[in-house]
């Protein structure tokens, strides 16, 4: 059996199918318990990929050996996102003098506040280059985190809780603040809660949607320019 | 065919970015710059862009598909992590409470919050 196994893990389609079962396993599993609002699909499917590898005694290492070729798509995918930035061209233009204000602050923080916290509670560098993009939308901040020298894994599982926390933070900033304006709220939920933030922006409502696709990729694209730079400054890591 | 001719520019936009990185040594990823390439691009152009449409949309569903063989790795090293769990969950959840209170009271400060605001955009 372990060498059937082995045999068939040589061949990356092996891994592919594999990846591919637990995904549509993963969404139809979420809708059959109906999952609350919190728990994105993904993490369903991850857990499902997780219990199979673990059953079938399939290493990790060999498994993403694999699985890289299907990663090898997330290039051009993070190309293609450059469509829908285009097409929220119209929204940049009137709202660019706030936003070209508020954007690196706003971005900047959501990196320095956690690194900063971490670093505090004495995290070594390659865990603080691993949570650092943590507030960037997965295809960008993969490509952060290699740059930075980080854990790829721990970054997506960064990215995750990130995701949850910033639905569950906004919603209660907001109100607090008393914040009623759906641009702010899809601003606020793309630019902290990339892509899990920006589906629940979708619910609220398409103004807070479409401000929440722009937060979030103005907010990968000036932490993949900014993040590398500033992490070369001397004094940041220690 | 247009998917697969939307996927050659795609790619040749990543390519693009991964030149353009390699000649200027920026700590940059390809895909960012190929991303803000492909943007430059169609705006410069503004429409025609139907077989990158046809190839972007179909890659950009899969997004979540194409991440799960990073995300299932957080499952394999949660041993190696266990010392510094406290460390990790602290700075995420108490840093994200904390950047989601500045992003909103900057946007407020710098917005400004109306639901004359909310009309405008649903009316555009």
């Amino acid at each position: 059996m372990s060498d059937l196994i082995t045999h068939l893990m040589a061949n990356p389609l092996a891994a592919v199918a594999l990846t591919l079962a637990a995904y549509f396993a993963g969404e139809r599993l979420f809708r059959a318990v109906r999952a609350p609002a919190w728990c994105p699909p993904i993490l369903v499917a991850a857990l499902l990929l997780a219990a199979a590898l673990w059953l079938l005694g399939i290493d990790y290492a060999d498994y993403h050996a694999g699985a890289g070729w299907l990663m090898l798509l997330l290039g051009p995918a993070t190309v293609a996102l450059g469509l829908p930035l285009y097409q929220q061209m119209g929204h940049i233009r009137a709202l660019w003098r706030p936003l070209l204000l508020c954007l690196p602050i706003a971005a900047g923080m959501a990196a320095l506040y956690a690194v900063g916290i971490a670093w505090l509670l004495g995290a070594p560098p390659e865990i603080l280059a691993s949570l650092a993009p943590k507030s960037v939308t997965a295809p960008i901040a993969i490509g952060i985190t290699e740059r930075l020298g980080g854990s790829v894994a721990l970054m997506m599982g960064g990215l995750l809780v990130t995701g949850v926390a910033a639905i569950g933070c906004v919603g209660l900033v907001a109100r607090w603040l008393d914040i009623r304006d759906e641009r702010l709220l899809g601003l606020a939920l793309g630019i902290n809660g990339h892509a899990l933030g920006t589906v629940r922006a979708f619910e609220i409502g398409p103004t807070a949607g479409a401000f929440a696709s722009l937060g979030m990729s103005l907010t990968g694209i000036i932490t993949a320019l900014l993040l590398p730079l500033a992490w070369r400054l001397p004094g940041l890591i220690g | 065919m247009p998917a697969l001719r939307g996927f050659l520019w795609l790619i040749g936009f990543l390519l693009l970015g991964e030149v353009l990185i390699t000649l200027t040594g920026l700590p940059v990823s390809a895909g960012v710059v190929g991303m803000l390439s492909l943007t430059a691009w169609l705006v410069l152009h503004s429409g025609g862009f139907d077989d990158i449409a046809a190839a972007a949309r179909p890659l950009i569903a899969a997004l979540a598909l194409l991440i799960m063989p990073g995300v299932v790795g957080i499952f394999f090293m949660l041993d190696e992590l266990a010392g510094q769990l406290v460390a990790i969950l602290t700075a995420l959840l108490l840093g994200t409470l904390l950047s989601v209170f500045t992003t909103l009271w900057l946007l407020r400060r710098l917005v400004g919050d109306d639901d004359a605001g909310t009309r405008e955009a649903i009316n555009e």
